[in-house]
Parts: C-alpha cells; sequence; structure tokens
C-alpha cells in the first residue's frame, strides 16, 4: 500500500482557519484569552449582560465556569463550510442561530405528497365526473388558495393573511409528459427540465403515468403544530377543494373516499411515526429514513457528474437534521451536538478523504465494482489510513477535529462513501464504515465517546443481513434504527452512503423518486440542489427563511 | 493445553508497549515517587488524612448471607471497608503520550480488581472503592505509563488530548493544573478539577522526545505508523470479516 498525495483541500481552511500558522506544526503558543478572542462570543456576552439587566434574571455568562476562567482558554478558531469560500463562527452552526438550517427542515416537515388517481377515480366512476387537464388545472387553483388557509365552499371563515404564508403551494408531477404539457404550467414539475436527460428517464418510467401533489404547507402552521399536522391540514384543503372544483355537495359520501385517500390510500409523508418511547408523529425527524433524506436532497441533478459532492452535500445535510436537531434537540440537549456534526462539513477535511477514496478505488479497479469483502476492507483500510496520516501530518486538522467522535465519524464517513460509490451496494458502504471504525480505534487507541463501544463495534454483525429483526438495506433504515438511535456522529454518515450508491451508478434516486422529484422544485424556500452553500448563507445571515410573523407583530 | 493470552498482535515497538502493559506479568518501570498525600490531593476526593467516606458498612459487618460465590471473590480492601465509589481519570496527548485510552482500559481489565474503567477519545476514567482507586492512581502515576508532560490527571474540562502543544512540549489544559518551571520540573498545582492544591506537587522532569516515542502506545507518523504494522492491520481485517460473515450465521 502506498500514500498517495492529492490536492489536500483542507489546506485552505487550515490557512484561514488558523491565521499565519503553518498548518503542519505540532506546537502553538497559548495565549489563554478567553471568550474575548472571539467577535460572536462577545456579542453573545453583551446581549447577555442586556437582558440580565432588561428582566432581573442573569443570562449568558461565560465567567461562571470553573474557577472564573472562562471557556476559550485555547484558540477559537472560525470555520470554513465545506465547498464554499464562506467563513464563520462555529455558533453561526448551531441550528438556533441559522435560519437556513430551520428552513431546510422546515420545508421537509412542511411537505407530503398525496397522489391523484384514487381521487380521480372516485369523481370518475363513482360520481360519473369528468376529469380533464382543465378541471385538474381548475382544482389546483382553487387549492392553491385554498392550501394556505383560505376557506371555499364555507361562508364567514377566519381566514389566514396570505403575507404570513406565501411559503404554501401545491404542485404536481408525472411520468406522462402529454398529460404534464396540457396542466397550467404554473403548477407543474417539470421533469424534463429539472433533471439530468438520463434521469428524468428513469423518474418518468418510475412514475408512469399517475399524477402526484407535492404539498407544501405554510412553515409558520408546522412550527406551531408539529409534522403530523402536515397530512392533516392538507388533507382538508385538499377535500375542500374537490368539493369546490368539482362542484360536489358538500356532505355526499364520496368525500369520504376523497378525504380517505388524501390522508392515508395516496399519502406518501417524509418520515414515519415513532415508537412510544420516542413518541413523535409522522413527518419528524426521527422516522426520516436514509434513503428519503438522499433523496430529498438534489446535488445529484445538478452535478451528475461528482458523486462525490452529491454524497458530502447528504452527510451535511445528514449531520445537521439528524444529529443538530433531531439527537441534538429532540432527543437531548446542550451544545455538543454542534460541534459534533459540523466535523463532517466544515474544513474541507472529510472532502479531501472521501475524493481521495473515490480517485483511489476508480484507480485500482473498474467501478462499479463487486462488493466483496476483499474489496470493502482494501478501500476501507486505505481511506481510514490516509485519512488518519492527514491528521498526523497536519496537526492543524487534528485540532480542528478535537475530538474523537468527530474523527471517527469524518474517516468512517469517507470509507463507507468510498465503498459505496465503488460498489453501488449501500450495505457495502455500511460494512466500509465499520472497517474504519475497527481500524481508526487500534491505530490510535481511542475512538469516540461510549456509545462508539455500541454501534461500532457490534454494527458489522447486522451489516449483511435484512430480516426484520436483524436488519435492513441502509436505504431503509433510519434515525430510529435499533443500533443507531442514540449516537450523534453517524446518522448523516449512513444517509450519505445510501446515496452513494446510487450517485456512483448513475440512478436518478436513492430510495423513492416521488421525494426526488417533489423537491426538485426552485419555489422552495431552502435549495436542496447545495444544502451546504445555503447553510453558509445561514452562517453568514444572508439566507431568507418563510414562515416569519412580522406582519402581525409589533415592529422593532 | 493451558491458554496463554498474547494481549495484541504485532511486533512494532508500539504493539509490544500495549503487550507489556496489559500483561500483568510485567512490572511497570517505576519513573518517580509520589507520597500517598501527594496522590490524594491530586485527586481532590478526602482531605489527607481524613477517614474515607462509606456508602455501607464493612463487609464483615453486614451480615452478608452464605454464597459461594463471595467465598470465591475476595473483596478489594475499599469493598471490604464499604468505600464509596471514586475515581481517577487521565487524559493523554496523542503526540506519543505513553498510554492511549483503550490501553488504560485494558490495563485496568487485566492489572486490577473492582474496577469500571470507561473509555472515550480524550480521556479514560477508572471507577472504583476510594482506597483502591488511591493505590491505582499511585502506581499509574509513578510508572512508565504517565508522562508529566503529556498525560494529564483530569476530572473535568479535559481539552487538549489532539491539540498542538504547547511551546514548551507540554499538552494544552485550559486550567492549567500542571506548570513547567524553570528548572524542568512540572509540578501539579491544581486537584483533577481544577481547584487549588495547598501545596504543588513534584511530578518530576518531562520525558524526552525520544524516550516518549520509545515508550508510546499510539501509531502515529512520526513515531510508529499505524500502516507499517501489518500484523495489526491484517488482525482487524480478520476481525472486521468475522463480525461480518458470522453475525447471524454462526454456523460460518
Amino acid at each position: 500500500m502506498s500514500v498517495k498525495e492529492t490536492q489536500k483541500r483542507f489546506i485552505k481552511a487550515m490557512k484561514k482557519k488558523f491565521a499565519g500558522q503553518e498548518p503542519t506544526s505540532t506546537t502553538t503558543v497559548y495565549k489563554y484569552e478567553g471568550y474575548t478572542q472571539n467577535k460572536r462570543k462577545v456579542e453573545f456576552k453583551k446581549a447577555g449582560d442586556a437582558i440580565a439587566k432588561k428582566r432581573g434574571i442573569s443570562a449568558y455568562n461565560p465567567m461562571v465556569h470553573i474557577g472564573g476562567i472562562p471557556l476559550g482558554q485555547r484558540q477559537l478558531t472560525p470555520y470554513v463550510v465545506s465547498g464554499t469560500d464562506v467563513v464563520c463562527e462555529g455558533d453561526d452552526l448551531h441550528f438556533v442561530n441559522n435560519a437556513a438550517m430551520q428552513q431546510f427542515w422546515d420545508e421537509i416537515r412542511r411537505t407530503v405528497i398525496v397522489g391523484l388517481d384514487v381521487a380521480h377515480a372516485t369523481l370518475e366512476k363513482r360520481l360519473g365526473k369528468t376529469v380533464t387537464p382543465e378541471t385538474i388545472s381548475n382544482y389546483l387553483a382553487v387549492l392553491n388558495h385554498a392550501m394556505p388557509g383560505a376557506a371555499v365552499v364555507q361562508e364567514h371563515m377566519c381566514e389566514t393573511n396570505p403575507g404570513l404564508v406565501d411559503d404554501c403551494y401545491v404542485k404536481v408531477f408525472t411520468g406522462d409528459d402529454e398529460l404534464a404539457d396540457s396542466i397550467d404550467k404554473q403548477y407543474v414539475l417539470d421533469i424534463n427540465k429539472a433533471f439530468p436527460k438520463d434521469q428524468a428517464a428513469q423518474l418518468k418510467k418510475a412514475v408512469g403515468k399517475s399524477l402526484w401533489q407535492a404539498v407544501h404547507i405554510p412553515t409558520t402552521v408546522v412550527r406551531t403544530c408539529d409534522g403530523g399536522t402536515t397530512s392533516r391540514w392538507s388533507a382538508m384543503q385538499i377535500g375542500m377543494s374537490f368539493i369546490d372544483a368539482y362542484k360536489m355537495c358538500a356532505g355526499e359520501a364520496a368525500v369520504a373516499d376523497l378525504a380517505f385517500a388524501a390522508k392515508h390510500a395516496a399519502l406518501v409523508e417524509m418520515a414515519d411515526i415513532l415508537p412510544a418511547r420516542r413518541a413523535r408523529g409522522p413527518n419528524e425527524p426521527g422516522g426520516l429514513s436514509f434513503g428519503f433524506l438522499a433523496d430529498i436532497v438534489q446535488t445529484n441533478r445538478k452535478y451528475p457528474d461528482d458523486p462525490c459532492k452529491s454524497s458530502l452535500e447528504v452527510v451535511a445535510s445528514g449531520c445537521m437534521l439528524y444529529d443538530q436537531i433531531w439527537l441534538g434537540s429532540y432527543m437531548s440537549g446542550g451544545v455538543g451536538f454542534t460541534q459534533y456534526a459540523t466535523a463532517a462539513y466544515t474544513d474541507d477535511i472529510l472532502d479531501d478523504f472521501t475524493y481521495y477514496g473515490y480517485d483511489y478505488a476508480k484507480g485500482k479497479y473498474k467501478i462499479p465494482t463487486k462488493p466483496t469483502m476483499d474489496i470493502v476492507n482494501d478501500l476501507g483500510t486505505e481511506v481510514t489510513l490516509y485519512g488518519i496520516e492527514q491528521y498526523e501530518k497536519y496537526p492543524t486538522t487534528l485540532e480542528d477535529h478535537f475530538g474523537g467522535s468527530q474523527r471517527a465519524t469524518v474517516l468512517a464517513a469517507a470509507s463507507g462513501v468510498t465503498c459505496a460509490l465503488a460498489t453501488g451496494n449501500s450495505n457495502a458502504g455500511l460494512s466500509g464504515w465499520y472497517m474504519s471504525m475497527y481500524l481508526h480505534k487500534e491505530a490510535w487507541g481511542r475512538l469516540g465517546f461510549f456509545g462508539f463501544d455500541l454501534q461500532d463495534q457490534c454494527g458489522a454483525t447486522n451489516v449483511f443481513s435484512c430480516r426484520s429483526d436483524e436488519g435492513a438495506i441502509d436505504e431503509l433504515r433510519g434515525p430510529n434504527y435499533p443500533n443507531y438511535a442514540m449516537n450523534v456522529g453517524h446518522q448523516g454518515g449512513y444517509a450519505g452512503i445510501a446515496g452513494a450508491a446510487h450517485y456512483g451508478r448513475g440512478d436518478a434516486w436513492t430510495a423513492s423518486p416521488l421525494l426526488k422529484i417533489c423537491f426538485a422544485d426552485k419555489n422552495l424556500a431552502f435549495d436542496f440542489t447545495e444544502p451546504r452553500k445555503e447553510f453558509a448563507r445561514g452562517a453568514i445571515r444572508e439566507f431568507m427563511p418563510a414562515g416569519e410573523r412580522t406582519l402581525v407583530i409589533p415592529a422593532k | 493445553m493451558a491458554y496463554k493470552p498474547q494481549f495484541y498482535p504485532g511486533k512494532t515497538s508500539v504493539a509490544q508497549n500495549r503487550k507489556k502493559f496489559m500483561d500483568p506479568s510485567y512490572k511497570l518501570e517505576k519513573l518517580r515517587s509520589l507520597s500517598d498525600d501527594d496522590v490524594v490531593i491530586m485527586l481532590g476526593h478526602r482531605a489527607p488524612g481524613s477517614a474515607y467516606k462509606s456508602s455501607h458498612p464493612p463487609l464483615k459487618e453486614g451480615g452478608e448471607p452464605d454464597d459461594p460465590i463471595r467465598k470465591l471473590v475476595e473483596p478489594t480492601p475499599g469493598a471490604s471497608a464499604g468505600d464509596r465509589i471514586r475515581y481517577c481519570q487521565f487524559t493523554d496527548s496523542m503526540f506519543y503520550a505513553p498510554a492511549v485510552p483503550y490501553v488504560r482500559s485494558w490495563m485496568a481489565a487485566t492489572r486490577y480488581r473492582g474496577v469500571d474503567p470507561g473509555t472515550l477519545s480524550g480521556r479514560q476514567i477508572i471507577e472504583g472503592r476510594e482506597r483502591d482507586i488511591e493505590k491505582i492512581t499511585k502506581e499509574l502515576m509513578e510508572s512508565e505509563v504517565f508522562d508529566c508532560a503529556r498525560s494529564g490527571l483530569r476530572g473535568c474540562t479535559v481539552h487538549g488530548h489532539s491539540l498542538r502543544l504547547n511551546e514548551n512540549g507540554m499538552m494544552f489544559d485550559m486550567l492549567q493544573r500542571v506548570v513547567l518551571d524553570k528548572n524542568g520540573n512540572v509540578y501539579a498545582v491544581k486537584d483533577q478539577v481544577g481547584d487549588p492544591l495547598d501545596r504543588k506537587v513534584n511530578l518530576g522532569k518531562p520525558m524526552s522526545d525520544a524516550d516518549l516515542k520509545k515508550r508510546t502506545t499510539i501509531y502515529f507518523i512520526g513515531g510508529v505508523p499505524a500502516r507499517s504494522d501489518a500484523e495489526m492491520v491484517g488482525w482487524v481485517q480478520r476481525i472486521h470479516n468475522e463480525r461480518t460473515k458470522c453475525g447471524f450465521a454462526p454456523k460460518l
């Protein structure tokens, strides 16, 4: 095994991060400056003081740490968001401080996909109504009035202010070009325009002649309620719109069929409900499968020739959603989760390891290659050894990823994504992940926190098992998969691996063509083709979210 | 055939050091002497000379039921006395500290009784009865598995294991629990959780770089790179293969 020199994508970030310091140096001068060295922390301190004065209850105060020695005695460094030139403070990547991250999740939580075929069959066969492209367009006009929270059919209703719910709308898509062409363009997700030709052909074939609605209810609604609201809100407005558009009797029994279709039979939610011990409704992050997340992220249609970038964008999205929001907030609390997660999408370290792995695989095998243990071991070993050697050669990267969990995530994600890209098999990717964890642990005699002793030591035993109580293909695993349910720093990697298996072989989608098309939509507030760029815009306060309440609150 | 533990694969110095440290028949080399009170104040659990706090009466007074396991397993002195559970926790720099967290835990498992080791990337904790912990801490801190510049007794805010070293070769510690004086000696000036000591404790001089690289248990590129130990890498791959193939197929 020989070590190839690659682009060292992280060098630029290290030079920005540790300004004026040599990335290969093993020593530095610690100034023990505390929070005052960091403009964001200073801003926080000032805000904390003002809050304490105003309300008479103490607030943010970094001086309360042990013995009055404030945290920040080491150099507090900024971060470069990977794949961008944006430099920000770590605090700017906490989801509370980042409107783009919030909107990323809001977009998913407020979305359901609802088939129209069942409803149209009900209208035509049961009621003898005529359904044409013209009636569909008319229905969609009614629906785009009603979905944000406006009335049809019913007199004297209380409606929502359109200015508060302008992010809410419904579009449709189908694999039938002729049908798509005959529906009013403003309502159509045009597969031919959104996707490269070969991906469009795959998607249209998968969807066929069926017609689907991509429903995005108002952000402000899911923020006030929860993800379980989305299908209910959507179904009510769909039902009312059918009554209006097809001039039905409001109380006739067929309405129940339309409601059942919208709420159950033709409904595709983004995420499953969770069991009682985690107790969340549908469309909450714990039920969002890795395969679905890989489909929601749209990078592979914008950069079809760069499967590494596509995978990295999914890893970043997963780390943000699953680590920072799901585990870090729904399931736990505190400040550690952001620090774990950012390692996978800042400073171009994971990018370097992943591109190295992909180049190594392409240089050694004709890819996609067979998913054998020998190949998985070779790729997992090489990428892990390469990665740890970069940390060792460039101690600033080691200081950047100052916790073992961060490094374990990055090394294993690079190994797993490499194996998935090279084999087109997501479970081979998972196997590469575990190979990396074992080798990392032995090389440095340390891994992550206690959790890494659990799932990363026993995970290999179920990596090639698909029986329901033993395992599943990675695309169908999710944050609530038994071994994965408690451990930060993993789930984004698993999602990236699921996507990588398909990007590597040119598939248009990972688990669902419906989700892939649904999020291929330029009208969404968040651009899912470039999640990291959007997170970066959120960090530097350039991202405009939806669902703001400015219209109905006092001006500051 | 009697089982003879091999402890670790590989013929590199790192592999050999891991074997030695884990092997309870190997006597750890003593590099410094600390008094019992030195250890007690650095641990910070009790004042020197004060009685041990207990969580239950001495076992002999407890009216223990007759039980064959109790006859087989002799309680440690701390368990016998009913001591409360306390801890020692170490941070080891990745820049060639003698110990790494897993080696510490494996050592705890092979060398000590009545302990509960916990392993993380930046720290390794051993929990046990208070007087047992004091004895273990003393042995570890006096021995070759502890370097006063690259190893640290840290109960909280352990940050530093993967950070660049200070210019003087010391591992970063935001609480500055130890200081290097102008004569080249390292002194402990705070306890595990950062409370100042009434008197400083002399931990002696740091190991030289050559000595660190000779004693270290971390594979690292300036010493013994992981890539160079083919036997270790091969064993890891074999374990990975067997866990993967045999996980739900025990016949294999």
